[in-house]
């Protein structure tokens, strides 16, 4: 089915577009690039080029070097910004700690986040890098974009800032680094109005809301997540901006349990996609697998040796909840037992495929932070349906802001909130009745906490009365 | 909203500290209105802001606010 997008598309062309020459784009030779030094002296960064993986300090050269080349009038903040850059890091390394000041009231009008202002504690020393500010671009999550767009980002990032780019960050954004304080407004003026781009979350904000590819590639999505995500972004735009949080909030979907954005690990709240009806099973293609026609793991392990596949050694000796067997050569599933671990969906996806009954589960609570330890997301709603236009969804959200909100102290994530006040009040307080799919780990460690009233006969009882039922 | 304005810059004006948390301002604000929902209190500071005579001032992780004038509130210069 051809794409037809649900509103009117822009069309970026690059040609239109660009600041940039090719000739000023390809610049150097390999030869120059070999024997390019940058001003400063960086041995530790230098070291890091010699590992077997691709080196940022290899890319900021280039970049650097394409500066140098660059005409003075062809970029608006100073030409030695990426060597200054490198040069400071090592001093970094030196002095085994930061030269980094962050934080400050670098901003776009109205917005309160999107930026972070960045400085360095050595501006005499390091000029061009005296103003060194981020910008998160909330380029909507998962989407197909062409290189006429991401042309035109770079450009626009090398005329008005440093040229460096993370693309790779955890926060789902396009994270431009480096500019100084003159270039924002310019540079917003030109992501919104000229690439149709919004910037992202950061403070105590909703922060950029990021999904996996969902069903545009991946047959296992239980429900539209670049949907959902983007219909959450334009829904909460005042959260997103605005910020009136306790402290930051990360909103992350999977499609489905195999968690390819990490949601669960990665999120305050985390949806992931499920079903409630059973796994699919087409034996004809089950029989293909048993007999070799078909690789089992979409032939991910091609090319190896790994022997003929052994459903039982592969399959059903790996399900964590043995709910798996074969009669001939009749695969059956106890699907009140399935715990969702997609594993053998994963080995055999042309004879198995999620149910139809599709929805999400929502976990609260997850949060990566770099000083204390890790959190897991704790399940708190086993299944809700994950239908346009979502009102159960922002219904559930606004509940846990609510109560976040206001119980939760300044700088205090909703994970830690939940373990202060527990999660038998939690769920009360949310309005949710504790379930038996609500286990810390599954099958084990039930957290419900019963109250007299749930239990039938309360916590009395007559033990003279018991003992003469139970005499030895 | 003149009057939960009024209530905030008279508390980022007399405050001992010059950023504060929302939930600071909240809590001053509930102390002269004990009825005002979070999202007017919002809403007034979004105005503020807009207005120019609040500021955020942003870590990066967390955002407080600010009065425009008082502490630090502008960029420091390179």
């Amino acid at each position: 089915m051809p794409f037809e997008p649900k509103e009117p598309q822009k069309e970026i062309k690059y040609e239109e577009t660009r600041i940039y020459t090719d000739a000023e784009l390809n610049s150097y030779t390999d030869e120059e690039l070999n024997n390019f030094k940058i001003k400063h002296a960086i041995p530790d960064l230098e070291e890091l080029e010699n590992g077997p993986w691709p080196s940022f300090v290899a890319d900021a050269k280039q970049e650097a070097l394409h500066r140098r080349k660059l005409a003075g009038n062809r970029m608006l903040i100073e030409r030695d910004v990426v060597e200054d850059m490198l040069g400071q890091l090592q001093d970094s390394f030196d002095d085994g700690e930061t030269h980094w000041k962050h934080g400050g009231i670098v901003g776009v009008f109205g917005y309160g986040g999107g930026i972070i202002g960045r400085y360095s504690d050595q501006p005499e020393k390091y000029p061009s890098i005296a103003h060194f500010h981020t910008i998160r671009v909330n380029q909507p999550a998962s989407k197909f974009y062409n290189t006429d767009f991401l042309r035109t980002i770079c450009d626009l990032w090398e005329y008005r800032g440093s040229g460096l780019m993370n693309l790779h960050g955890s926060t789902g954004d396009l994270v431009l680094l480096g500019t100084t304080t003159e270039q924002l407004e310019p540079i917003f003026f030109e992501l919104t109005h000229v690439l149709g781009q919004d910037i992202g979350g950061s403070g105590s904000n909703l922060r950029t809301p990021s999904c996996c590819i969902g069903k545009a590639r991946c047959e296992f999505a239980c429900y539209d997540t670049q949907d959902l995500c983007y219909e959450l972004t334009k829904y909460y735009q005042d959260e997103l901006h605005r910020p009136a949080f306790p402290y930051k909030f990360k909103i992350k979907f999977d499609g489905c349990p195999n968690g390819c954005v990490a949601s669960i690990a990665r999120s305050d709240m985390s949806f992931i996609g499920t079903w409630r009806d059973n796994i699919r099973i087409d034996q004809k293609a089950v029989k293909a697998y048993l007999s070799g026609e078909v690789e089992p793991n979409g032939s991910a392990h091609q090319g190896r040796d790994w022997g003929k596949f052994d459903i039982q050694k592969e399959v059903l000796g790996l399900c964590p909840t043995k709910c798996m067997y074969l009669e001939g050569n009749e695969l059956k599933i106890d699907n009140q037992e399935c715990t969702r671990c997609m594993h053998c969906i994963n080995v055999m996806p042309m004879a198995l495929k999620p149910g139809i009954d599709n929805g999400v589960s929502i976990l609260l609570g997850a949060k990566a932070p770099i000083l204390a330890g890790a959190q897991m997301a704790t399940l708190i709603v086993p299944f809700m349906k994950a239908e346009p236009p979502y009102d159960s969804i922002k219904d559930f959200i606004e509940k846990v802001w609510e109560f976040w909100i206001e119980e939760g102290k300044n700088r205090e994530r909703l994970g830690e909130l939940m373990q202060r006040i527990g999660l038998p009040k939690f769920l009360a307080t949310i309005g949710l009745r504790p379930v038996p799919q609500m286990v810390k780990n599954p099958r084990e460690n039930p957290y419900i906490l019963w109250q007299e009233k749930d239990v039938p006969g309360g916590w009395s009882r007559d033990i003279d009365a018991y003992r003469s039922r139970h005499k030895s | 909203m003149d009057e939960l304005k009024k209530i905030i810059v008279e508390f980022a004006e007399t405050n001992m500290k010059t950023k504060f948390y929302f939930k600071d301002i909240e809590k001053a604000v509930r102390k002269v209105n004990s009825d005002v929902k979070m999202r007017d209190v919002k809403k007034a500071c979004t105005a503020l802001i807009n207005e120019g005579t609040l500021i955020y001032f942003s870590t990066g992780s967390s955002t407080m606010y600010g009065l425009k004038g008082r502490g630090m509130t502008e960029d420091p210069e390179p």
